[in-house]
């Protein structure tokens, strides 16, 4: 689905100069996830199917409570089930719904070569577009949460669009609308980060002392958060403690493509002075040209004899053009006389 | 002296078909073409795929998910013919002591065109960039294995350096491409037919390469 809305765009993927110039940013949407609230029910993961047409997947039991193993090109949401064991030999069950963050400094995007086949909306909503992406998977390098997945039969990449069309036409996204609990907020980040500071208050004063709101700054912050209880347990929710995009290896390439378009065409220019300059070289007439490759073969020859007697190497004056003395400039091992043996394989 | 001599010369000291010194086989042509073309699909493509602003070349192959479907089994061809460079010609491009002769006088070389050494079948120039060709064009595959696609494997961080040393691979090889070209077309008239018929005239191979020409010249003289 291509996703040509009437949204203002802040960057597109490979597009040079893409910034909305004038145009001062709108309000920023948000997904909040209260994880305290979720009950693990996965309305959420059908009608994100539901609205988003994707079909079924078959499922098979693999021992937990989860639908699917993992997201896939057809499966954009996610409860993630784990159960683990805390210090006082109780047991928790984390459950996390998986899907995109849309973080702020999008690393798909930024990794993306395909002109406009990711694109950031000034609202803070990033998507793909398929009919431009390439198939080459390097947003799934360039994602810290591991989201974006590729589809073997059309050779593209998919994930949550954040319900872009109904966010575009004022509605909630079709996971917000679906969740009995109310665990899924909506709103503008603004708001959303408030009702998510009021509630890890809330957690903490009920004794999670590690409760805490999850936006983590090295991707500039996310327009779908969570809020989770617990905070030291970041890694068994299946959430990177610090995630980064992958700036310095982003950077390093664009120095190298500056580099790379600066040498080209000054190449490319030097290259032509260079033939303004120096001409082209014919070679003499085939009489000169035999006579001093003679020449040059007999005084190989004679150098072969004396071997070291002359400095041999090195007293090369530079000296230019056809006639200059090949002095030294005999292979130093070539003992066989009138006729000098070139040292080359012959082919 | 024999029916080699007896060869016509162009303008410009381009052999006559049939005429001249016979410097590539057949084979030695169609794998140097081979792998000419295939590298200027990927260049081409390469820029595409590097450069934003290049993107409108993907045109050229049918799209950009065509292009980067292409892409890869270009660079299988072209490495293809890369090894078979390295097999059949590292022999003939082993330094010797004239090269470092050569080297010496690079100078000179650059802006006369004429080192005035008793010069063999390659000069260091060509061994150098020969070495420079293969290798880089070895490096290329190897980094470009990473990024073909993701039932490759690779972890993330592994993808970014592939990618980072693709291109500047990628750039060292344009780089070297661009004089190349130049230099066998546009400076030396006659080098082209080398690679067209496989042979050049006898002013162009005693000039360039007289120790090759003597050796030629002499066993065509004795009927070898």
């Amino acid at each position: 689905m291509s996703t040509e809305l009437g949204l203002a765009i802040r960057r597109k993927s490979a597009t040079p100069a893409s910034s909305t110039g004038i145009r001062r940013d709108t309000v920023e949407i948000a997904k909040v996830v209260d994880i305290d609230l979720c009950i693990g029910c996965k309305a959420c993961e059908v009608a994100c199917k539901e609205w988003n047409n994707l079909p079924a997947e078959a499922t098979s039991n693999f021992g937990s409570y989860q639908s699917h193993e993992d997201l896939s090109a057809a499966t954009w949401d996610l409860m993630r089930f784990k159960e683990i064991e805390l210090d006082g030999g109780d047991l928790a069950w984390l459950i996390r719904k998986d899907s995109c963050l849309h973080c702020d400094d999008p690393g798909c995007l930024a990794a993306c070569p395909a002109p406009g086949a990711i694109v950031q909306y000034t609202n803070g909503i990033v998507n793909f577009d398929q009919t431009k992406c390439i198939g080459c998977q390097y947003c799934v390098s360039g994602c810290p949460f591991d989201i974006p997945r590729f589809d073997q039969k059309t050779k593209k990449v998919y994930k949550c669009t954040l319900c872009v069309d109904r966010v575009s036409a004022s509605l909630e996204p079709a996971c917000v609308k679906s969740c009995p609990t109310g665990a899924i907020k909506f709103g503008g980040k603004p708001e959303m980060l408030d009702y998510a500071a009021g509630k890890v208050d809330k957690l903490k004063g009920r004794g999670f002392d590690h409760a805490m709101v999850y936006d983590p700054s090295g991707v500039g912050g996310l327009h779908m958060m969570y809020v989770v209880p617990r905070g030291d347990k970041l890694s068994d929710y299946g959430l990177p403690k610090d995630p980064q995009v992958p700036g310095t290896f982003f950077s390093a390439l664009s120095v190298l493509r500056k580099l790379g378009s600066i040498s080209v065409w000054g190449g490319l220019l030097a290259t032509g002075i260079f033939w303004l300059r120096t001409g082209r070289r014919k070679p003499p007439p085939e009489d000169e040209a035999v006579a001093e490759a003679e020449r040059l073969g007999r005084e190989t020859a004679s150098e072969a004899e004396p071997a070291v007697q002359e400095t041999p190497v090195g007293a090369g004056n530079g000296a230019a053009a056809a006639g200059g003395d090949g002095d030294g400039a005999g292979p130093v091992s070539m003992p066989q006389p009138p006729p000098p043996q070139p040292q080359e394989e012959e082919r | 002296m024999s029916a080699v001599r007896a060869g016509t010369l162009h303008g410009n000291g381009e052999a006559a078909a049939g005429s001249g010194i016979e410097r590539y086989t057949f084979v030695e042509r169609f794998v140097h073409w081979w792998v000419a073309l295939t590298f200027i699909a990927l260049m081409v493509s390469g820029f595409a795929l590097g450069y934003p602003r290049a993107y409108f070349l993907s045109g050229l192959f049918g799209g950009g998910q065509t292009m980067r479907f292409l892409h890869p089994w270009f660079g299988v061809a072209f490495t293809l013919g890369i090894l078979w460079m390295l097999v059949s010609w590292a022999r003939s491009m082993r330094m010797t002591a004239v090269d470092k002769q050569w080297v010496k006088r690079l100078r000179t070389y650059a802006t006369t065109g004429h080192t005035g050494l008793d010069t063999g079948k390659f000069n260091a120039g060509q061994k150098g960039y020969y070495w420079f060709a293969v290798v880089l064009g070895l490096v290329l595959f190897v980094t470009g294995l990473p990024l073909w696609g993701g039932w490759l494997g690779g972890a993330a961080g592994l993808k970014h350096i592939a990618r980072f040393l693709h291109h500047g691979a990628f750039l060292a090889m344009v780089g070297g491409f661009i004089i190349h070209v130049y230099l066998s077309t546009v400076m030396f008239p006659g080098t082209m037919s080398a690679m067209t018929t496989g042979r050049v005239s006898r002013a162009w191979a005693a000039f360039h390469h007289p120790a090759w020409f003597r050796q030629r010249d002499r066993r065509a003289g004795t009927g070898r």
